[in-house]
């Protein structure tokens, strides 16, 4: 992960220098908002990292790649709004607009969710095929460790689920975590350590 | 775990535990290790978990195609918000006829901008009688205050016929 950087900011003629926190994408965000075609760059950074969370989520391709442009598209639309905000304090390589960015994805992933509830031509049955924990195309993809470790964290409940994979999956600190799912650093602690407990049963249970 | 990580503040204080063997397992990832760091804490199966999660967990990536269709999409997104910014909050002034700059070498630019307006309204061949401002307000650094007067009154003067122009060139060359 990129190391935070700090910079001076100020012209000559204004005075003393003044510091300003480089986080991570600070300069591709303020060259998008001022040119929105250089959004570009931040799409391609994190069109993975989206996609697998999304992936992860809903279990399907076409939804996770559904959720996956809603995600960037509503992103581009609004990013003149979005300011930078990470701090030195928050870690190395701390982004809030990664922060953002996966807020945004949950939202997403929350909707196809909805709509595929709400959705009337499909019955219950295919429903719940589509929510399996593991679906044919992954499953050849997948050796058996990774089918194991997939269909685990498949299992658990929801925050517990997204906690596991923002971590392992997208890499995120405990602070971004927080920042995506709306809670304490300290909950979000607790949540990790619990869902790798249920984790750990699940890989030992020889049922499984 | 100790006797002491019973109750909230223990599962806090094992939680912080598992988020340091996490960072640590995570970084050794990062650096292309096989097996996470050696570590009496969090518990075996904690760290077994965390160590198979760390390892097996997939990335996915879609596919090359949808990847190049959803660039499209965002980079014909951003052109129609190029668009947007152009027509609503920013002037744009159109460029005046250039003969005039070209008869008034090193002129103030306040000046030059007032009488290019001045010559526009006056050529009917310009096919405008005012300078064009698309979307927002005149906020070109060019025209000053006063150049800025000097167009409304013009305006509010209609241009003198060539019958005028000419009656008036024949009085300044007559004798008083």
């Amino acid at each position: 992960m990129a190391r935070p950087a700090f910079w001076k900011v100020d012209r000559p003629e204004e005075g003393g220098p003044r510091l300003a926190h480089l986080d991570r994408d600070r300069r591709l965000v303020e060259a998008a908002q001022a040119d929105p075609a250089r959004f570009e760059a931040l799409y391609r950074k994190y069109l993975a990292q989206v996609y697998s969370y999304a992936f992860y989520e809903l279990r399907d391709h076409h939804e996770a790649e559904d959720a996956t442009e809603r995600t960037f598209l509503a992103a581009l639309t609004n990013l003149g709004r979005f300011e930078e905000r990470a701090r030195p304090a928050d870690g190395e390589g701390a982004s809030t607009f990664r922060v953002w960015l996966f807020q945004i994805a949950r939202n997403a992933v929350a909707e196809r969710r909805r709509r595929r509830q709400r959705r009337p031509e499909a019955p219950l049955e295919a429903a719940a095929a589509v929510a399996a924990p593991i679906d044919l195309e992954a499953d050849a993809a997948l050796h058996d460790d990774a089918a194991a470790a997939w269909r685990a964290v498949g299992r658990l409940t929801g925050d517990r689920r997204r906690a596991l994979i923002l971590r392992f999956v997208d890499e995120m600190s405990t602070a971004e975590i927080a920042g995506v799912l709306g809670r304490s650093e300290g909950a979000v602690r607790v949540l990790i350590h619990r869902a790798l407990r249920s984790v750990a049963r699940d890989l030992d249970d020889p049922s499984r | 775990m100790t006797s002491a990580s019973a109750g909230r503040d223990g599962s806090e204080v094992d939680a912080l535990i598992t988020d340091r063997y996490l960072e640590a397992l995570l970084a050794a990832h990062a650096r292309g290790a096989d097996h996470g760091p050696a570590a009496a804490e969090p518990p075996a199966p904690i760290r077994l978990a965390a160590d198979r999660l760390a390892r097996d967990l997939p990335r996915f990536h879609p596919s090359f195609r949808f990847e190049e269709a959803l660039a499209a999409r965002l980079a014909e997104a951003a052109a129609r918000m190029d668009l947007r910014a152009a027509a609503g909050a920013e002037g744009l002034v159109v460029p005046l006829p250039g003969r005039v700059h070209d008869a008034l070498p090193g002129a103030d630019p306040a000046v030059d901008a007032a009488a290019a307006v001045d010559a526009a309204v006056d050529d009917p061949r310009s096919g405008i009688g005012r300078p064009l401002l698309i979307g927002g307000a005149l906020t070109s650094a060019a025209l000053s205050i006063a150049g800025a007067a000097y167009v409304a009154w013009r305006l509010n003067r209609p241009p003198a016929s060539a019958m005028a122009r000419a009656a008036r060139a024949v009085a300044r060359t007559r004798p008083v």
